[in-house]
């Protein structure tokens, strides 16, 4: 069921994503360079690019990823205007590309987008429903800090795949998750939620901040669609790219060395769930 | 028609900003308020029709999940309203992007004679007085020179008017004419300049009339149709003479005069001796140092592919009357001058420090803004314009003082990266020549910062732009910084600038120097709304605006990439070689100015200084005894506001962006000490990172500021290398403010005191840049940090903030893995202190708790310290360090606590083993500020490495790391003077501000 143009089959054996910029969207350079390290040929490109050449469609890519950033300011809502644009100038291209089987992954602002557009929760396969918000936090106000993510075993999602627990930072003003009890539900018995908040043993935060910290429903930090292939989350993995960017790195690297070891591996953590998006085109896009 | 949309959360959802306005409330005045709801509204001044409105409410402005909206009053139960919108030309971004939206949703253009204004309603429940709620108003949540209000009670309120449709659209009315100025005396154009704000010196006025009255100059000027000056030229003359654009105190002749020795020195130009001078002797021995002095930022290298860049500024005045306006335009303007240094960099982070009057100030002196809101505000300000520029900010300060009352101090840092060639030449290298086009893109230009505050005493009409307040814009301003890069690396831009303090006529004036002319057409210019004099177009401060210099040929492909980012740019003009600065208006001629004026001898500033040594301006050494609660004293002197946590600012700033975090403004096992220094790693791939920060001790400045700038020095350098930094390569920025110097007998009659202090602080600022080898890169200087406070009878009192220099150190580190942070690590470690304490606590923390200043202020012997620094470094550069730390402000009892809270564990020390002279106290040994110093723990394993490498600096094994969470400290006869809980140090620490969020 899943389609590749002739175009990417003379290019066989790279996966292409695309990283989208532009009014106001940051943390591209970094979710650029994730992509490659994880194996991904990736590309930034500016949003009017992308429009441009609408015709053309999505199908050079293979992964598109909604980065981070303030989208037009965060004005009216975070995500909001930008889901509206991509909604009303590239809706039906990021149709056909999910349904061409391809992964879409929001992070921070993306996932904002992600669910303003209704391409999240997705529930039935209508990716156009706006059943989930992120709202502002029960702080009420930003917050950066590293949060411990627990990831839901029984979940599809194909980013989270081997993966149970996680370091990540959290950057965000608008980061709780809000929706009616019929929604939440359903979220959980479709296993659409990938991760959550966990305290320091890895256990579900219970609302306890700053474990949790933006008041999250149920400590929902990330979710996917059915199929797992379309995922969002409030967390930066693309922020952990290397291990010096852990906030424990400088004590874990002193023990280390009284073990007489070395740190195993200079790629962060965070690069792990790129990295599964990799392997799956590989596996599944590619091998038709 | 108008229209008004209301929206706002639905009902079961925590409002968590109404919750914020309701604990202020609570805090700030003790009013109870039983719950705050906010709505936002949004008004159409549109041509917009019920189905267009309709559409846009539900898929734009409507989130279904959360909010519920309409175009009737949504208001519900309620006992007070108040509404708050803008005032006529204040920067309403939201309004802009929701224009921008509807545009795009329903494929129209919204005319420029149409507009959307963005208010907010605040629905109070609860008991209180009308006086109560337009307390609120005031003081809390509107400030009057940005914004207006209207409070509505329950009683008064109509359901179907609700708040009417307020439109703040500017409507000048005015047809924009040039005015000619007669000169025919110093006198008539003294008075003229003054009616008119021209703000030209009283200096300058002969050359300036000199030069309108040489006969070759009014030949030519006949040849354009111009005869007497015209406004624009002579703003233009005030502009490029303003001692903001040409440092006129800094390149002042001084006649210092040593009041106790007798001793006189002529000193000619503070800039060229001890700035420029130093930078360029230290540039010739480092070839790291690659432009300094002429650019808006400084430049290094990073390695052989990239240079950094590195600028520093303030934002004081503007801050003062609008905090969160002038906080954002501060960090938003600073971010332009790296983008605008050489061919454009990218910005990778930011810095700031605050210096304001008590949080809890509750004096008789009336500052416009309360400390406490100032400082709210200040900190949302930066907040925005660092976060929603994906710029990362990771470091920063904060110092409380009531000297601070008068005018408060935002100083904003900004460090840029940029590959190190561009189209196969130097990143900075950058020139305009004859036939560029000149452009200018990013925003529009209106009535913005014209004459700074002295327009806030117009009398205002309802449609009166109130655009002497700005606010920073981070939106418009990163879709033009992603769009210049792309420019610049397609090699399209032959120079760039930005447009700050004086716009277009700054950034024309200065880069037409390069080509040696140029010819602007100011109705080319895009205006924010009609009706601009010629004169404000050229030197409107409207932020967001770059000005770039581009060959012809590429004008296609720039203007093509330029509306690929949204980005508006305008061809303004064209640099030429006639000699001559042009700026021509719908065919006529209003500026012609030689190129060479400016260059023509204008006289010097001149400034008595008067020195008075503090033993004979009465300072002593107080008289204290030994405490006897040595445990009570330290818990009460980290819960200190210029010692306690401040973790919430660093908190709401984005300091992971870009994806480079190595270490992190707070660091420890739970993240929430505040590190030396940042260490950020800005070409991802590469192992190398920069090191950056910063120190401020105006408290030195009351005893000597020759001290003051030493100790702020090596305290910048100190934390550097705290962090793994390399004592050979540190570059530095130098932000003066200070209070006014000019003496005058009943205005400023310390005038010639505080003239001294800045003398000496410039003194020492040369001598240890020199012995420390850090050219300075980058620097501004900000006068006038006085203010004029309300007292309780009518009065006015000058208050005068403490002469301030904030030192901005950074240093590129080749090796990131080689960093190390100040938590002790492990139970066992050995803790050394590096450095000898003296009997120096004058000016310092424990003398300012006991209330004393004290007369022994910390002194730096830069040539001794150096050789511990280089050894430190290799001790840290082999791994044989497991933390450090930099002694600073509260001496070492302050500093061993943050050592042990950051990694909560215990510490075991013996003060006996100390190094010190002879004979101090367990209290000096314990609080003294003694510069140089650092705790460090190291591995047991390591001890021989690490003392043979430190041999020559003798650092003192003090005690050790325990498993234990306890801090306990003997004196040197061995009796146990401290035993306190890291977790009860911790809980003082985190007192004072531990529930601001």
């Amino acid at each position: 069921m899943t389609r590749i143009s002739n175009n990417n089959k003379s290019r066989q054996g790279q996966v292409r994503a695309l990283v989208l910029t532009g009014y106001g969207l940051n943390c591209d350079y970094e979710t650029d360079y994730s992509l490659r390290l994880a194996g991904a040929q990736s590309r930034r490109a500016h949003i009017n690019e992308i429009i441009a050449r609408a015709k053309k469609g999505l199908s050079d890519y293979h992964i598109l990823v909604f980065g981070g950033g303030f989208s037009w300011a965060d004005d009216h809502g975070a995500g909001v205007l930008m889901a509206t644009k991509l909604r009303h100038q590239l809706g039906d291209q990021i149709k056909q590309f999910i349904e061409d089987g391809r992964l879409v992954i929001g992070i921070c602002n993306g996932f904002q987008c992600l669910v303003n557009m209704g391409l999240l929760p997705g529930f039935d396969n209508v990716y156009e429903e706006r059943r989930v918000a992120l709202t502002f936090n029960d702080s009420g106000n930003f917050i950066d800090a590293w949060v411990k993510l627990r990831v839901n075993q029984n979940s599809h999602c194909i980013f989270t795949k081997g993966i149970k627990t996680m370091d990540l930072p959290v950057r965000h003003g608008e980061g709780k998750i809000v929706a009616d009890d019929d929604t939440i539900s359903a979220l959980f018995s479709n296993n659409q939620v990938a991760m959550q908040y966990a305290d320091e043993s890895g256990d579900q935060a219970n609302g306890a901040w700053p474990f949790n910290p933006n008041g999250s429903i149920k400590d929902i930090a990330g979710i996917c669609d059915k199929s797992g292939r379309i995922f969002g989350l409030m967390p930066h993995p693309e922020a952990f790219n290397h291990y010096t960017n852990h906030p424990g790195w400088t004590r874990k690297k002193e023990e280390l060395r009284r073990q007489g070891k070395t740190i195993e591996t200079e790629q962060g953590e965070g690069i792990r769930i790129f990295k599964n998006a990799v392997d799956y085109i590989r596996a599944t896009v590619m091998e038709i | 028609m108008a229209s008004r949309l209301e929206i706002r959360l639905k009902k079961e959802l925590v409002d968590a900003e109404g919750a914020g306005v309701r604990r202020k409330a609570r805090e700030y005045f003790g009013f109870e308020v039983e719950d705050v709801r906010v709505i936002r509204v949004l008004t159409f001044d549109t041509d917009l029709g019920p189905d267009q409105l309709e559409r846009v409410r539900v898929e734009i402005f409507t989130n279904p999940v959360t909010e519920e909206s309409s175009f009737s009053p949504i208001t519900s139960f309620f006992d007070w309203l108040i509404w708050i919108g803008f005032l006529p030309g204040v920067r309403d971004t939201q309004g802009s992007t929701a224009k921008e939206a509807i545009e795009d949703l329903l494929g129209i253009r919204i005319g420029p004679e149409q507009g959307l204004y963005t208010s907010k309603i605040y629905e109070f429940r609860g008991n209180l007085a009308f006086e109560q709620v337009n307390n609120i108003a005031a003081a809390l949540l509107a400030n009057d020179i940005i914004q207006q209000w209207r409070i509505f009670s329950n009683k008064d309120w109509n359901k179907d008017q609700g708040i009417g449709f307020p439109i703040p659209k500017v409507i000048l009315n005015h047809k924009p004419q040039v005015s000619t100025i007669p000169i025919k005396s110093d006198e008539e154009l003294k008075k003229i300049s003054l009616e008119r704000n021209l703000a030209l010196q009283d200096r300058d006025i002969p050359v300036i009339r000199e030069y309108f009255s040489r006969q070759d100059v009014l030949a030519a000027r006949k040849e354009v149709g111009l005869d007497l000056p015209t406004d624009v030229e002579l703003e233009y003359i005030s502009q490029a003479r303003s001692d903001h654009c040409n440092h006129n105190t800094f390149r002042g002749r001084f006649r210092y005069h040593d009041l106790a020795t007798g001793h006189r020195e002529e000193v000619n130009n503070l800039f060229k001796t001890c700035i420029e001078a130093p930078t360029l002797k230290i540039k010739e021995e480092k070839d790291w140092v690659k432009s300094v002095l002429w650019d808006n930022a400084g430049v290094g290298k990073f390695d052989d592919d990239h240079y950094y860049v590195i600028t520093g500024e303030t934002h004081n005045s503007p801050s003062n009357m609008e905090a969160y306006g002038g906080a954002i335009t501060g960090i938003v303007g600073i971010y332009r001058d790296p983008m605008g240094t050489g061919k454009g960099s990218r910005l990778i982070l930011g810095m700031y420090g605050y210096c304001v009057g008590p949080r809890d100030y509750d004096g008789e002196l009336r500052p416009h803004l309360h400390p406490r809101r100032l400082l709210d505000g200040i900190i949302e300000g930066v907040k925005d314009g660092g976060n929603k520029s994906g710029i990362p900010t990771p470091f920063g300060l904060l110092v409380f003082d009531e000297g601070y009352l008068g005018k408060c101090l935002v100083f904003v840092t900004a460090m840029g990266i940029m590959p190190a060639m561009i189209a196969g030449e130097p990143s900075y290298e950058k020139t305009t020549s004859p036939g560029d086009l000149i452009i200018m893109s990013g925003g529009r230009v209106g009535k913005d910062g014209i004459h700074g505050v002295t327009a806030s005493s117009e009398v205002y009409s309802e449609h009166t732009p109130a655009g002497h307040v700005q606010i920073g814009d981070p939106y418009t301003q990163k879709k033009m910084h992603d769009f210049l890069l792309e420019a610049r690396d397609e090699g399209l831009i032959t120079f760039i600038t930005d447009n700050g303090g004086g716009g277009l006529s700054s950034s024309i004036g200065e880069s037409s120097r390069f080509s040696n002319g140029c010819l602007v057409h100011l109705d080319k210019v895009p205006l924010k709304y009609d009706g601009l004099d010629q004169w404000e177009i050229w030197i409107s401060e409207s932020q967001e605006r770059m000005t770039i210099a581009i060959r012809p040929e590429n004008l296609d492909r720039f203007m093509a990439l330029s509306e690929k980012h949204a980005v508006e740019s305008t061809v303004i003009g064209q640099y030429n070689d006639s000699g001559y600065l042009r700026l021509d208006y719908e065919g006529r001629t209003c500026a012609y100015i030689r190129m060479d004026l400016l260059e023509s001898d204008f006289p010097q500033w001149e400034f008595d200084a008067q020195w008075i040594p503090p033993h004979l301006r009465g300072l002593t050494e107080p008289v204290i005894t030994e405490p006897e609660n040595y445990g009570a004293l330290l818990n009460e002197i980290l819960s200190r506001p210029n010692i306690c946590s401040r973790n919430w600012i660093a908190r709401q700033y984005d300091h992971e962006v870009q994806g480079g975090s190595v270490i992190k403004p707070l660091v420890g096992i739970r993240c929430d000490i505040p590190s030396d220094a940042a260490v950020s790693r800005p070409v991802l791939g590469s192992n190398r990172g920069i090191a950056f920060s910063q120190a401020i001790i105006p408290f030195y400045s009351t005893i000597d500021t020759y001290n003051m700038t030493a100790a702020t020095i090596d305290e910048a350098v100190r934390k550097i290398l705290a962090v793994g930094g390399d004592p050979g390569h540190i570059g530095g920025v130098d932000n003066f403010c200070w209070p006014t110097i000019e003496y005058h007998p009943t205005k400023n009659p310390d005038g010639k005191f505080k003239a001294a202090q800045l003398v000496r602080s410039n003194w020492a600022l040369r001598d240890y840049c020199l012995a420390y080898g850090i050219p300075l890169l980058s620097g501004k200087d900000s006068m006038y940090i006085d203010g004029n406070l309300e007292g309780p009878y009518g009065e006015r009192r000058k208050v005068s903030g403490l002469p301030t220099l904030l030192f901005t150190a950074c240093g590129v580190i080749d090796d990131i893995s080689k960093c190390i942070t100040m938590d002790a690590k492990f139970p066992g470690d050995l803790v050394y202190i590096l450095g000898e304490t003296k009997n120096e606590l004058g000016g310092g923390e424990y003398y300012h708790m006991m209330g004393y200043t004290g007369l022994n202020v910390p002194a730096v012997n830069a040539q001794g310290l150096l050789p511990q620094y280089r050894a430190l470094h290799k001790a840290i550069s082999e791994g044989l360090v497991s933390s450090c730390h930099s002694v600073a402000r509260g001496g070492l009892a302050v500093h061993l606590s943050m050592v042990a809270m950051a990694g909560e564990l215990g510490m075991e020390i013996d003060l006996g083993k100390v190094p010190a002279v002879e004979g101090l106290t367990s209290t000096q040994l314990l609080y003294s500020e003694t510069c140089g110093r650092f705790i460090i723990t190291v591995a047991p394993e390591n001890r021989k490495s690490f003392e043979d490498i430190l041999a020559g600096a003798s650092p003192g094994l003090i005690g050790v790391v325990k498993e234990k969470k306890e801090l306990t400290v003997s004196d040197s006869h061995g009796r146990t003077i401290i035993r306190e809980e890291v977790s009860t140090l911790k809980a003082s620490w985190k007192r004072s501000f531990g529930d601001l969020i």
